[in-house]
């Protein structure tokens, strides 16, 4: 139950930090909001999207991270409040723009939310975007608490107003995707115009165009536009102390570090003699906020994650400030204090306050970890693995075959989304190189003009239909023109599956599910000049003949889309095509002729192996019933039955 | 009417399963039932990548004060529900301790590895005898047979909040239940969440 | 015959590029197939024992095990092997449109055995465009279009395969002496499975001194003209050394100095030129176009031959005494050469725990064949 929209009340609720940035951006009169799906960030879009009824707020799920930036920008520059919102790595997708905007200036106010994914957790990478603040010379504000979420998303709007530049708010998994309680503020009465003023003068900021020359003019109205920042940072009420008036030790902290720094004292008992510094503005440093903490002790310990972004500003500062307030010795990632990779958590952070301070600390009942420890080395790791029922099995089960059958070390470049799992056993290692959106396009591009230099393995990609739009199109485009022979394979699941199944401009429908225009991804490839063939993945032979016939056509750019919805989409989910069934009788088992293909290899979460009775089985409580086991089994012992 | 209180402050909670089991559903439902009660609940997970098979674990941090970390410290969870009886193990080694409670949900969920043939499913004795002796007390149920006979097997998450409640180790109560589920489904699902609620108020034996 | 698993077939015959592509290991399971001329492994098999292991004609062939099983008579390393009779033989009735292989020998005895019902299918190789196709036909019709050498390694073993899969018992195979090995091994219950009935009531091998990579072979003539209107292969005798193509309205001469190179090397491991462990062989009959050199040697293959000529579909004539000393000098040939490189890549008779051969002859008959007298 959707309770964005609600009025004010003063008593808190359970909110989870991508709700409470959502209310934020309401709060604050947002009217457009866009993005890209990335874990942790799509449920601010999707919340807002759902909320959108009538007029007052235009939410769009772009193409890609820069694109949907743009838009952003046009309605900021259009006097709109607008927010954009995006994954660690979509900061770098935008990041051209990002630049160019930054010395352009904006209109109405403009946030970008970036959540990030310290561990990795959900991402192929743990990528820190608070450096481009600095590289691109925008405030930085991190939230520390789902309440500063809020409150802070709905102040950088007004920040951005003042200063007429975007704000970046930067946010991480244990905010964005854990909950707390927030008490929720006003509304605003909303009847925003958007009107695009550009007849002024070429140096007027809110009438003239919108550009970022002359460019040593705009560049140092930049820094202008920061130092009016660090005067609001320094009276920042984000910007909180506690602790003793002299502690013997200073934590400085930002985002959910805090939360751990907060614990790890509590649990230490050193309140009293640690103070805790949390920063919510924390980039530019407000200089005269951090002397008055810096110089309440000379040991200092700066607790973040993934780079040492604000430990190495608090070093620039402290040694700026050092004639003034003396030497410092300061503690954090570059000294191993705190691990340079991963994300943090209490148990880290006690062992680095316990370090400074020459404690010790055991944790609780150390022989019971030692006797759970043994208890639970039965228990393996759950292997990450496709959906039963999931296409992408089917697909990469065709395409690895056919590339056994080709026999001459063909291969596939990988690209970003559920399928990216290509690489390992339940894709059946087919993926040999994953890196960003496109990439594997693009990685095939190049493979494929090589034959010049005797090289005659097949080269193949696949992506996604999000992906496709995003990022693989200029790939595409770069293949066809510059005649690489690549076989790409588009794994059309009609949405964006890894992260929660949003939309994407092959399908019908915007984030809210209104209406509008897809574009089909067949007459786009053949209207570039590619050849183009569609299956179902789910029919194995047919499949295989035509990956079969493409590998074989010499010459030119071949594309073939794999369609078949995803198992977790809402027209899927919960409904069974077939009642499947193993008849252990004909089921050979691990004998000559099978050796278990089906659950060794295939690996479908919905079969089982039974070692007493050496049969497979089908569980049925996992099983979806999309019947293409049955295809694989060389002894047709797994039957299906259509459900009608 | 006297105060709800709690036995510790923060009382840390976890629920753990595997992907899919409706695990951030349960955790909603709780958190939600803690507001009701006048407390301050801080709730932690991870999602996404974990739906696709993966293990999945909610940390709750129940107190009268906000601000604690979403991440409970190694060894101090006071109570594990377990969704899977494998789950339970695999948190009580980080977050275990003698005085732990765990309420285990005894389906198992093959792993990859398990259902390809290369490694055994660790017996389930095996399993319920070391949450024994891990645990200040547990109890063992069957809630995915149960809510089967219900209709759908995810309602087990449902039936073991109402177990939660049985326990009386958490402040919680049916009225708390129906607010809270009011505010995290549709008037429509509502009913079958009741029914799966009050069969696990029934379910306790250890 | 020491049998062993997938993983060794890897290491014994892929890793050391002695797959010739018969299809023996095809068919059999899901792991193995083949695509265009190339034997691939799709997955992994984790048994420590399988009949593609056993079937292969590259791995642990015990020729005097074969030669026991088939004959009763230990194997001699004889030129030709053991035989009743060689004749020269030719089908009575000539197709018009359909291109035999001089006598259209094979054609005939197969087309007759099924219509007689000795055997009730036939594991025989088409061709589309230049790809060699394993065909299980059950009609003499069908065997028609299958007539005609193909020069290239067919995987025509697959084809007896899907036929026992399908529960035919009582076929017929044409193939290669690689092929005529796999099947041999095949029919003698390698895995030693309880429900096993001999599946093959009549082998015909064909004459072999070499056969052609298809996927080098096809990519060369695909080049040099339209594969789609070959109807026809054939390698006249020597002193011609040329392979000819017969397209519908001309034909065309190629070098075989240009074609050589595309003869796998898993071929010079091959000490068998006449097919020795069939029923029935046939090849070329040097100097008399249209006929056959048809070695007749199991009692099952003399009876098919008698009844064949006795209601006249086959034709059978003496053959000269100098053409057999040509073949038989050929052969050997052949043997020698294989043994040497046998020898030379230490493929045969190696002891000791765990290790395999390709092939297994007793140590006095590898000399005996090593000592003939050969230019």
């Amino acid at each position: 139950m959707n309770t964005l929209r609600s009025r004010s009340e003063h008593t808190p609720r359970l909110v989870m930090g991508n709700e409470a940035i959502a209310r934020g951006a309401l709060e604050a009169g947002v009217s457009v909001a866009t993005g890209y799906p990335g874990t942790p960030s799509s449920e601010i879009i999707e919340n807002l999207a759902r909320v959108s009824a009538g007029r007052d707020v235009y939410v769009e799920w772009g193409v890609n991270e820069k694109v949907a930036m743009e838009v952003a920008a046009a309605a900021s520059f259009a006097g709109l409040r607008s927010l954009c919102v995006m994954k660690q790595n979509g900061v770098n997708v935008a990041s051209d723009f990002l630049l160019h905007l930054a010395s352009s200036g904006t209109r109405g106010g403009m946030v970008l939310v970036s959540c990030e994914d310290p561990g990795a957790l959900s991402s192929a990478n743990e990528g820190d975007s608070r450096h481009f603040s600095r590289l691109l010379e925008v405030p930085l504000l991190e939230p520390g608490s789902f309440q500063e979420a809020k409150d802070i998303t709905k102040w950088a709007f007004d920040l951005s107003e003042e200063i007429r530049n975007v704000i970046m708010v930067r946010s991480v998994t244990r905010l964005s995707h854990a909950s707390g309680s927030v008490v929720y503020g006003e509304m605003p009465e909303t009847k925003p115009h958007a009107f695009f003023s550009h007849d002024g003068d070429i140096l007027d900021p809110m009438r003239g165009p919108v550009i970022s020359g002359p460019v040593e003019y705009k560049h140092k109205k930049q820094q202008e536009k920061l130092q009016k920042a660090i005067a609001f940072f320094e009276e920042s009420p984000f910007n909180t102390y506690t602790g003793p008036d002299t502690p013997e030790l200073l934590c400085v902290t930002s985002s959910a570090a805090g939360f751990y720094c907060k614990e790890a004292l509590r649990l230490l008992g050193v309140e009293g003699r640690v103070g805790l510094l949390k920063l919510g503005t924390t980039w530019p440093l407000p200089p005269r906020l951090m002397e008055k903490y810096l110089r309440l002790t000379d040991k200092i310990l700066i607790v973040e994650e993934v780079i040492p972004f604000l430990e190495e500003n608090v070093k620039i500062m402290a040694a700026e400030l050092s004639p003034k307030i003396g030497a410092k010795v300061l503690h954090g990632k570059r000294d191993g204090f705190i691990p340079s990779a991963g994300e943090l958590n209490p148990d880290i952070v006690i062992a680095a306050v316990a370090k400074t301070l020459g404690m010790t600390y055991g944790s609780p009942a150390a022989t019971y970890t030692q006797r759970a420890t043994q208890a639970a080395a039965c228990v393996p790791v759950r292997d990450l693995a496709f959906c039963p029922g999931c296409p992408h099995r089917a697909s990469f089960w065709s395409i690895h075959n056919v590339l056994r059958m080709d026999a001459r070390q063909g291969f596939v470049c990988g690209d970003i989304g559920c399928y990216s799992l290509g690489i390992s056993p339940t894709g059946f290692g087919t993926l040999k190189t994953l890196h960003a959106m496109g990439s594997g396009t693009g990685l095939a591009s190049g493979f494929g003009s090589l034959g010049r230099f005797g090289m005659d393995q097949p080269a193949l990609a696949v992506t996604g239909d999000s992906t496709f739009f995003h990022a693989v199109l200029p790939a595409l485009v770069n293949a066809i023109h510059n005649k690489s022979e690549i076989t790409l394979v588009v794994l059309d699941n009609s949405g964006t599956a890894m992260t929660g199944f949003q939309p994407h401009p092959g399908l019908p429908v915007d984030a809210a599910g209104k209406e509008l225009i897809a574009l089909d991804i067949v007459r786009i490839c053949e209207a570039m000049g590619a050849t183009v063939r569609i299956c179902n993945p789910f029919y194995l032979k047919e499949t295989e003949r035509i990956l079969l016939e493409l590998l074989e056509k010499r010459g030119g750019v071949k594309v073939i889309v794999l369609k078949k919805t995803c198992a977790l989409s809402p027209e899927r989910k919960g409904k069974k095509d077939f009642n499947m069934f193993v008849n252990p009788a004909v089921c050979l088992g691990d004998d000559c002729g099978c050796n278990r293909l089906c659950t060794r290899i295939f690996k479908c979460p919905g079969l089982i192996w039974n070692r007493e009775k050496t049969v497979a089985e089908i569980d049925d409580i996992i099983c979806v019933g999309c019947g293409v086991c049955a295809s694989i089994c060389p002894s047709g012992a797994i039957q299906r039955k259509e459900i009608t | 009417m006297g105060k709800a209180t709690i036995d510790f402050d923060p009382f840390n909670l976890i629920i753990t399963g595997v992907g899919g089991q409706g695990n951030v559903m349960a955790s909603r439902v709780v958190g939600n039932m803690i507001i009701e009660k006048g407390f301050h609940v801080t709730i932690g997970e991870t999602f996404g990548a974990s739906q696709r098979g993966g293990s999945v674990m909610s940390h709750l941090r129940i107190s009268t004060d906000s601000g604690f970390s979403p991440q409970i410290p190694k060894g101090r969870a006071h109570m594990v529900i377990a969704l899977e009886p494998t789950e339970a193990l695999r948190v009580l080694k980080d977050y275990g301790n003698p005085s732990v409670y765990v309420l285990c949900n005894m389906r198992p969920i093959q792993f990859v590895a398990v259902i390809c043939g290369d490694q055994p499913y660790p017996a389930l004795d095996t399993i319920i005898q070391s949450i024994r002796e891990l645990s200040k007390q547990a109890w063992f149920l069957n809630t995915t047979d149960a809510a089967l006979k219900l209709g759908n097997p995810i309602l087990g998450n449902i039936m073991i909040v109402g177990a939660l409640v049985a326990t009386g180790l958490l402040p919680l109560d049916r009225d708390s239940f129906k607010a809270a589920i009011g505010r995290v489904v549709s008037p429509e699902k509502a009913k079958v969440n009741l029914a799966a609620f009050e069969q696990g108020l029934t379910m306790l034996r250890t | 015959m020491r049998v062993f698993g997938a993983k060794e077939l890897l290491e014994d015959v892929h890793a050391k590029d002695l797959c010739i592509g018969c299809g023996a290991c095809v068919s059999l399971c899901p792991y193995f197939k083949n695509y265009r001329g190339k034997t691939a492994m799709l997955f992994p098999c984790t048994l420590p024992q399988g009949r593609c292991h056993a079937y292969c004609p590259r791995t642990e062939v015990d020729l005097n095990e074969l030669s026991v099983r088939l004959w009763d008579k230990p194997y001699r390393g004889e030129p030709i092997g053991i035989y009743k009779e060689i004749v020269a033989s030719r089908s009575t009735t000539p197709h018009p449109g359909c291109l035999f292989q001089a006598g259209g020998t094979v054609s005939a005895l197969i087309s007759f055995a099924l219509k007689e019902k000795i055997i009730n299918a036939a594991a025989l190789t088409d061709r589309e465009d230049l790809i060699p196709i394993p065909r299980l036909v059950t009609n003499s019709e069908e065997v028609l279009i299958c007539a005609g050498s193909k020069f290239m390694a067919s995987p025509t073993v697959s084809a007896l395969n899907e036929g026992i899969a399908k529960g035919f018992i009582g076929m017929g195979i044409v193939g290669t002496p690689c092929q005529m090995m796999a099947v041999l091994q095949l029919r003698s219950n390698p895995l030693g499975r309880p429900d096993f009935r001999d599946p093959v009531a009549l082998s015909i091998g064909l004459f072999c001194n070499w056969s052609l990579d298809t996927r080098q072979f096809s990519a060369y003539l695909t080049d040099k003209m339209d594969i789609t209107q070959i109807r026809g292969m054939d390698i006249p005798p020597p002193p011609a050394d040329v392979m000819v193509l017969k397209s519908v309205d001309r034909e065309r001469r190629i070098p075989l100095s240009e074609i050589r190179p595309f003869i796998p090397s898993t071929c010079f491991v091959c000490p068998d030129m006449t097919s020795e462990f069939a029923d029935l062989s046939v090849g070329m009959y040097e100097g008399r176009a249209g006929w056959n050199t048809l070695i007749v040697r199991s009692q099952r293959g003399a009876d098919l031959v008698e009844q064949a000529v006795r209601k006249g579909v086959l034709q059978v004539s003496d053959m000269q005494a100098e053409n057999l000393e040509r073949l038989s000098r050929a052969s050997a040939k052949k043997k020698e050469r294989a043994l040497r490189m046998l020898l030379s890549r230490g493929l045969l008779n190696a002891e000791g725990d765990g290790k395999r051969s390709v092939m297994r002859i007793p140590p006095e008959v590898v000399g005996k064949i090593l000592a003939t007298e050969t230019e």
